[in-house]
């Protein structure tokens, strides 16, 4: 009678440690969820930053004397069309194809932006102007805090993602609802040096080389 | 045990190797708050400016740094290269995050003010950058490096001085950190002592003895191994960043635990 009692406390404590160790595991993966969640409020905090700034850019710009109108339309438009993503600030995206989405988008925002600045040589007046070298700074520092923040992002992605693939946590991950949530891409083309193409007019059909922004 | 003990050995001498052939340094966090190690100004301006950053980080908690190099040991832009630094040099208190380190590469002729998210309302990057392009960076041109020096940490801790509250104490100063004793440790004890407690009380009851008495120990215990590795709260990742207390005997710089997010402004000259 005692050695099954005895028996069946053992029993009972493996039991109790799966537990305990269950709910580790669990409450591990829930603080890795929240800390992608955080980074990925972090992320969009400093997208929308920048998205903040441009209206101020395009006035002061557009202050300045025959300046090309194109390129402003296309940073307004890419503008617009990074306000129109509807995506969940509080929660990071679990669908890669909508994060591919909303990284295209801001990318195209840059990409305009970038076509901007370099407009903006050709006007010495306006690229002096203290209220432009202001809006430079902190057009300078956002980007560089979304370089942060994205950094952030994918280490903190990573470390769920690693935990979430890792073995025992694998076995019940899943389980309980913890898919892995995607990366941020770097940048198409910043990992490959450009490539330089010598066309001494031999070849008529050569294909012509990538336009720079 | 040897064998782990060779094993352990080997990782470290690969890791250093790594470390030795990659072209990027991260240097360690700094013992001062003024860090001349290019020879750049007077050891009189160098003084004066560390005692005077202590100061302002007991008036307000403020953490500012200013380090030169003679060259950025990095192939990295100075944008991202310092902010990693700065991040792993975590000026600033843990929850405020009000660091700012300014980087000087004399040979690159470079320089970037990382500025911590506490600060990053006080020291805008528009300010940030004003403050080195009116500031500094004019004075370096002269040849006027105590000056440029001066005037930039002045304008640092005027921009920067009414956003928090000090304590009268630095980091360095303070006794804060305590060892952080892993919480595991603290699990297997409980679980330990569970496992006990359930065999004694069945033990117990079946020679028909009561139980009981042994719940307000498991409590204890727990309590005990909470409160003790609860230590030092905010920093987790402080661990790595080479002796946390260590340094700064005698009221050196010694990093809060503050966060940088890529904030501030950089120029040239």
């Amino acid at each position: 009678m005692k050695k099954i009692l005895i028996v069946l406390a053992v029993l009972v404590g493996i039991v109790v440690l799966f537990g305990i160790w269950l709910a580790g595991g669990y409450n591990r993966l829930v603080g890795l969820s929240q800390t992608v969640d955080k980074q990925w409020a972090q992320v969009q905090t400093v997208y929308q930053r920048r998205a903040d700034l441009i209206p101020n850019l395009v006035n002061t710009v557009s202050g300045s004397a025959n300046f090309e109108k194109s390129t402003l339309t296309e940073v307004t438009n890419a503008r617009a069309s990074v306000g129109q993503l509807k995506i969940d600030p509080t929660a990071a995206p679990t669908d890669p194809q909508q994060l591919q989405q909303f990284q295209a988008a801001q990318n195209q925002l840059s990409g305009a932006l970038s076509r901007l600045l370099v407009v903006v040589e050709r006007y010495p007046e306006l690229k002096s102007s203290q209220n432009f070298m202001n809006l430079q700074a902190q057009l300078e520092g956002t980007e560089n805090r979304i370089a942060v923040e994205r950094r952030n992002f994918n280490e903190a992605v990573q470390a769920y993602n690693t935990t979430t693939k890792r073995f025992p946590t694998v076995l019940y991950a899943g389980m309980f609802g913890f898919s892995p949530k995607p990366y941020f891409q770097s940048e198409a083309g910043a990992e490959k040096a450009p490539t330089v193409q010598f066309d001494f007019g031999n070849n008529p059909n050569a294909p012509k080389p990538p336009v720079e922004k | 045990m040897t064998i782990l003990r060779s094993i352990l050995i080997t990782a470290a001498i690969l890791l250093l190797g790594i470390r030795a052939f990659a072209a990027e340094v991260i240097p360690p966090a700094p013992n001062g708050y003024f860090n001349d190690n290019a020879g750049a100004v007077s050891a009189t301006t160098a003084r004066d400016l560390n005692a005077k950053l202590q100061q302002f980080e007991r008036d307000t908690s403020n953490q500012v740094l200013v380090v030169i190099y003679p060259k950025m040991q990095s192939d990295s832009s100075i944008e991202d290269y310092t902010q990693r630094v700065a991040q792993k040099w975590r000026g600033g208190q843990p929850k405020l995050n009000n660091g700012a380190v300014l980087f000087v590469f004399v040979q690159d002729r470079a320089m970037f003010l990382q500025v911590g998210y506490g600060l990053e309302g006080a020291l805008p990057d528009a300010t940030s950058k004003n403050i080195i392009d009116t500031q500094i960076i004019p004075q370096i041109r002269a040849n006027d490096w105590d000056g440029a020096m001066r005037s930039g940490v002045d304008s640092v801790i005027a921009a920067t001085r009414g956003e928090y509250k000090g304590t009268g104490r630095t980091v360095g100063d303070g006794d804060l950190k305590t060892p952080n004793s892993s919480p595991t440790a603290g699990i297997c004890a409980f679980v330990g002592i569970m496992i006990i407690v359930i065999i004694f009380s069945s033990l117990n009851r079946s020679r028909g003895y009561g139980y009981g008495g042994m719940g307000p120990v498991i409590v204890g215990g727990l309590l005990a191994s909470r409160g003790r590795s609860s230590g030092w709260g905010g920093g987790g990742s402080f661990g790595g960043g080479g002796g946390g207390g260590g340094f700064g005997g005698g009221g050196g710089f010694s990093g809060g635990g503050g966060s940088f997010g890529g904030g501030g402004a950089g120029g040239k000259w």
